[in-house]
């Protein structure tokens, strides 16, 4: 029917094409032309072309003027003058030509002035002169190193040991071994420098939960299994992982490591956990965090520490299964591409655990000093008792950190004239992704005794005292 | 080795070919009609620069082609590994073969996997053919000679054992030992244990801390007078020199401009600044190079275009340009063209982050690294960055500059802030064996060390040359590259060497493309002529053997052999 009508139309038109005059035609004729003409031809005049002659693009590499390759520092910046420490900075140290006690170095076990450690070193000093003159692929391998992870692993009574030549590269080695663009990080807050690095370069998901809050790690893991729920095929290839510190270095806390590995079978997610603090402190014979909380060390999947502290020497290492920490010996960017670590010190940390192993006590001084230390009005104590290194924050922020930053250094500087060697916590305020707050922190080592505990701490006191009131 | 993980790929692009039309040369670089006929004379394939007078000095620097049947013969070789890997795969699949490698924890199978099992094709199936060719462990000082400890692997490369014999006195041609400072005896080690016994061999705090000892400061003001800059800065590791210090320099709306070839080191850091980064043709700094299609990604023209056109999108400004450079590059054995690069630096405003982790040292009439090799101002290069590791036999790294900078780096070096600082020891040892190489000791040893090490590199690499293998780099650099091309080849070549007492360094894919794999000799100055000469004649040897000896361009021995066109042969049998 329709088909029908439209024929007839059709016929109808070209009847009338056939009917209509000439002036007609041509009148209908100019008219399409127009038309056509109009679709065609550009109504409006096309923006003459951006592209830049010579001359123009001479004048603006004339003109352009870069910022400075670094802003001036203020003259009276905190950190642009160091502290010279002349001579070791062991138990008694000089700093800035004052001789003081030190409660600043990280030194828990007195071992940077062992006379065992240092025979060792030396004894690797006459063999092997001092540097390695390569990474570990290309002849950097010493049998010292083979020793020391062999050492380690056998300590830490895990499968595989790999040392790195720098405290801070481990643990950034290690995660963007592992963890990729796409994978997930659950990190706690408070975590330190090293890991928000190793995290940056990974550049994989990074989602923080409250400084030891073990409900809302378990919040966002919730979430993680919804959304991966909805999206089960990628679900299937998203590493996840949980970073944390055994002992944090912000904060001096310990982190809950039974809720850690309960949450880690529950939602899948692998752990990794930095221990620099905790290593040679914690448990009995100083493995650390996983010994203090009885927690089979197979439960963790990568455990790292740095050999600076408590070992007194340099470098780090990380331990697991072979299965893990093998993957790092090409993957890890620390380790491949970085000169071994020099014999003496790898020498060094052998000895070093060796001493640890024969008699580890720690523990009783660092409850003492955090007793003493407890009621000074204006300051406040922050960490663990059984932590060796604890930070004191000021009560009540001035409201500027400068200010308290400031004040926190009168207290330091006065101590230091009265033979106590203390420090403030350093951070880098720009990056730190969670900035603590301004802080001193105390370190507590085995050869300070009672008496210079006791000492430090009343000094501390009175000259919080003088400052603060 | 194979030390570059999978996301080396921006920094490691497979270059394409010379720019000149029969293809001798690689990089960009023209020769001018007299210096083709003078090369073309000699049998050579090299240029000479004539740059009006940029250059104090010839700057020869080659990058013979593969020849295609090598090319092919490669690919088809990796071709025939990749498809027994993937039947080797099936095998283990099905329990056919026995698995060696570790496993997951039976409570952990159903974690998602810790690493892709495709990742690890490459080095299950290429790379644990030939691991023993890597991270052999030696127990004597890195000299000269050291002693490597024999070990046996009876499943195929997967463990090893250690027989408990010690091969002696194996020639070293694999250390970063340049000016021979690695030593157990003399005046270094003496003043290191010296101080080892005074400080013990750890800090326990950081610069900022405690960890600041009058050591440091005595070899950063020492670090500076030697650079001939105004301050500097050392820190405990030369990789982490780079990555933690890039940052603290540059960032966001910032733009970094990098050689394809840098170490990854330089790349993290760039990576870690947040900056915008953009990858430049290998040396190839294009002030004179004008009629290669090169010069298109140089690094003039990216400069041109990063201030002309600004930020991407939001259309601002760059804040800065830093641009990064290396000294020696470590796996091609060149040296980078720094006389353009400070003239383009100066030219556009931008900045100069110059790593002389190989260079410094081992380059220059006393030893002040590629900065004085050209004979330029160390003012012209912003950060003058470099290692201990090498040249002087310890570890660790440094940065030198203006005095604002170092102030800067002081107060924001995230090295300063958070990482344990150099060792005693280790400080001691830099501290002594740089005044040996400044003549402050009082001899002449380092100025002597320095120069032995020019000559032996001059030495080595003619007479390589003249044996018809195909030698990357300039022929000032110590780092000498050897082509070996064929997978099967890099795990031959290590072997033999070691069979005949001598260590080298092979690398393939992916620390090369894929089918430049190489041998790379490091050059020192303890090496004897003597040393030299039983290493060449062995590589000799084992080049015949091997049938290494590709070069079409055969260096005509100073004795007027007349131009030998055998090995142009044997290479297309």
């Amino acid at each position: 029917m329709a088909t029908a009508t439209e024929q007839w139309v059709l016929v109808e038109m070209v009847q009338a094409l056939y009917e209509a005059p000439a002036y007609h035609l041509i009148l209908e004729g100019i008219l399409i032309l127009w038309i056509i003409r109009l679709l065609f031809s550009k109504t409006y005049k096309l923006q003459e072309r951006s592209d830049l002659t010579v001359k123009e693009k001479e004048e603006l590499i004339e003109e352009w003027q870069p910022e400075p390759l670094v802003p001036p520092v203020p003259k009276d910046h905190p950190a642009l003058n160091y502290n010279i420490v002349s001579g070791p900075p062991s138990h008694k140290t000089v700093v800035n030509g004052k001789e003081c006690i030190n409660f600043a170095s990280f030194n828990f076990l007195g071992l940077l002035d062992n006379p065992r450690v240092k025979a060792a070193a030396l004894a690797s000093l006459k063999k092997y002169g001092v540097g390695t003159c390569g990474p570990r692929g290309f002849y950097g391998t010493f049998d010292v190193h083979l020793d020391l992870e062999d050492r380690l692993a056998k300590f830490m009574k895990t499968e595989e040991a790999i040392i790195y030549s720098y405290g801070f590269a481990t643990i950034a080695s290690a995660i963007p071994a592992y963890s990729k663009r796409g994978d997930i990080v659950f990190v706690d807050r408070a975590a330190c420098f090293a890991i928000q690095k190793g995290l940056q370069a990974s550049r994989s998901d990074i989602k923080l939960f409250k400084h030891n809050d073990m409900a809302d790690l378990e919040r966002l893991l919730k979430e993680q299994e919804i959304e991966d729920q909805k999206n089960p095929r990628k679900a299937r290839v998203t590493r996840r992982f949980i970073v944390v510190e055994g002992l944090y270095m912000n904060t001096g806390t310990i982190c809950p490591l039974p809720e850690l590995v309960k949450l880690k079978y529950k939602y899948k997610a692998r752990i990794f956990l930095e221990e620099s603090l905790s290593f040679g402190v914690l448990g009995e014979h100083g493995r650390g965090v996983t010994e203090h909380y009885g927690i089979n060390i197979d439960d963790i999947d990568l455990i790292s520490a740095n050999m600076e502290n408590a070992l007194a020497s340099i470098g780090g290492f990380c331990c697991g299964r072979s299965f893990v920490i093998d993957h790092q010996r090409l993957s890890g960017q620390g380790y491949c591409f970085s000169a071994s670590l020099p014999p003496l010190l790898a020498a060094a940390a052998i000895e070093a655990l060796n001493i640890m192993e024969e008699n580890p006590v720690l523990k009783e001084k660092c409850g003492q000093i955090h007793k003493a230390l407890q009621g000074i009005s204006g300051l406040k104590v922050v960490g663990e008792s059984l932590s060796p290194a604890f930070h004191l924050q000021l009560e009540e922020s001035t409201g500027s950190r400068e200010q308290d930053v400031r004040l926190l250094q009168e207290i330091v500087d006065q101590c230091m004239n009265r033979s106590i060697a203390l420090t403030q916590a350093r951070y880098l305020e720009k990056e730190e992704k969670c900035l603590p707050p301004p802080s001193i922190r105390v370190v507590v080592t085995v050869e300070q005794t009672e008496e210079e505990l006791e000492r430090a701490a009343s000094t501390i006191k009175e000259v919080a005292q003088a400052v603060l009131l | 080795m194979r030390p570059e993980p999978g996301g080396c790929c921006c920094r490691r692009t497979v270059r394409a070919n010379g720019c000149v039309a029969n293809g001798e040369v690689r990089n960009g670089y023209v020769r001018s009609s007299a210096a083709a006929a003078a090369a073309a004379a000699a049998g050579q394939i090299h240029h000479v620069t004539q740059n009006g007078g940029l250059y104090k000095r010839p700057f020869n620097e080659a990058f013979e082609e593969t020849p295609m049947l090598v090319a092919v013969l490669t690919y088809v070789g990796y071709g025939v590994l990749t498809l027994f890997g993937y039947l080797r795969d099936f095998l283990r699949y099905w329990r056919i073969e026995k698995c060696h490698h570790a496993t997951e924890r039976e409570e952990q199978k159903d974690f998602v996997s810790l690493y892709q099992d495709f990742e690890n094709f490459y080095t299950r199936n290429l790379y644990m053919r030939i691991r023993d060719n890597w991270n052999r462990p030696i127990c004597s000082v890195p000299g000269a000679r050291v002693d490597i400890m024999e070990r046996q692997s009876h499943d195929y490369n997967w463990s090893f054992k250690y027989t408990g014999n010690i091969i002696k006195g194996v020639i070293n041609m694999g250390s970063y030992n340049y000016l021979g400072f690695a030593r157990n005896t003399g005046s270094c080690q003496e003043a290191a244990a010296k101080v080892l016994e005074e400080y013990g061999a750890g800090v326990c705090s950081t610069r900022q801390e405690i960890g600041n000892l009058d050591k440091h400061e005595e070899l950063e003001e020492l670090v500076a007078r030697f650079l001939g800059v105004e301050a500097a800065m050392a820190y405990g590791m030369g990789f982490a020199t780079n990555s933690m210090n890039i940052p603290a320099l540059v960032g966001k709306g910032c733009l970094i401009l990098s050689d394809e070839l840098n170490h990854a080191s330089l790349v993290l850091g760039a990576r870690l600044s947040g900056a915008t980064i953009r990858i430049f043709k290998h040396n190839s700094s294009g002030v004179h190079v004008q009629v290669c299609y090169i010069d298109m990604q140089s690094l003039e023209k990216l400069l041109k275009d990063a201030i002309v056109y600004g930020q991407p999108r939001t259309r601002r400004p760059w804040k800065k340009i830093l641009i990064l450079v290396e000294g020696i590059y470590s796996m091609e054995g060149s040296i980078v063209r720094l006389p353009e690069v400070i003239a383009l630096k100066k030219k556009y405003k931008a900045y100069l982050y110059l790593d002389e982790a190989h260079s410094i040292g081992a380059l220059g009439p006393t030893g002040r690294g590629v900065v004085e090799y050209f004979g330029l101002d160390p003012e012209d290069v912003d950060v003058m960055m470099g290692t201990f590791t090498k040249s002087f036999g310890a570890s660790g790294g440094y940065i030198g500059g203006k005095k604002e900078l170092i102030d800067y780096l002081r107060t924001h070096s995230h090295s300063a802030v958070y990482a344990t600082s150099l060792s005693p020891p280790v400080v001691e040892q830099i501290i002594t064996s740089m005044k040996c190489i400044m003549g402050q000791d009082g001899t002449s040893l380092g100025k002597e060390c320095v120069q032995q090490l020019a000559e032996n590199t001059r030495y080595f690499r003619r007479r390589l040359k003249e044996m018809g293998f195909i030698i990357y780099g300039n022929e000032d650099s110590p780092v000498v590259p050897l082509m070996l091309y064929m997978p099967a080849k890099i795990g031959a070549f290590g072997r033999e060497m070691l069979k005949r007492n001598i260590g080298v360094v092979v690398v393939g894919f992916p620390a090369t493309p894929i089918i430049e794999s190489r041998a790379r000799f490091c050059l020192s100055a303890a090496h004897t002529k003597e040393i030299l000469d039983t290493a060449l004649k062995e590589i000799d040897e084992v080049g015949d053997l091997l049938q290494l000896k590709y070069s079409r361009h055969r260096l005509v021995p100073l004795l007027d052999r007349p131009f030998d066109e055998t090995t142009y042969e044997e290479t297309e049998d």
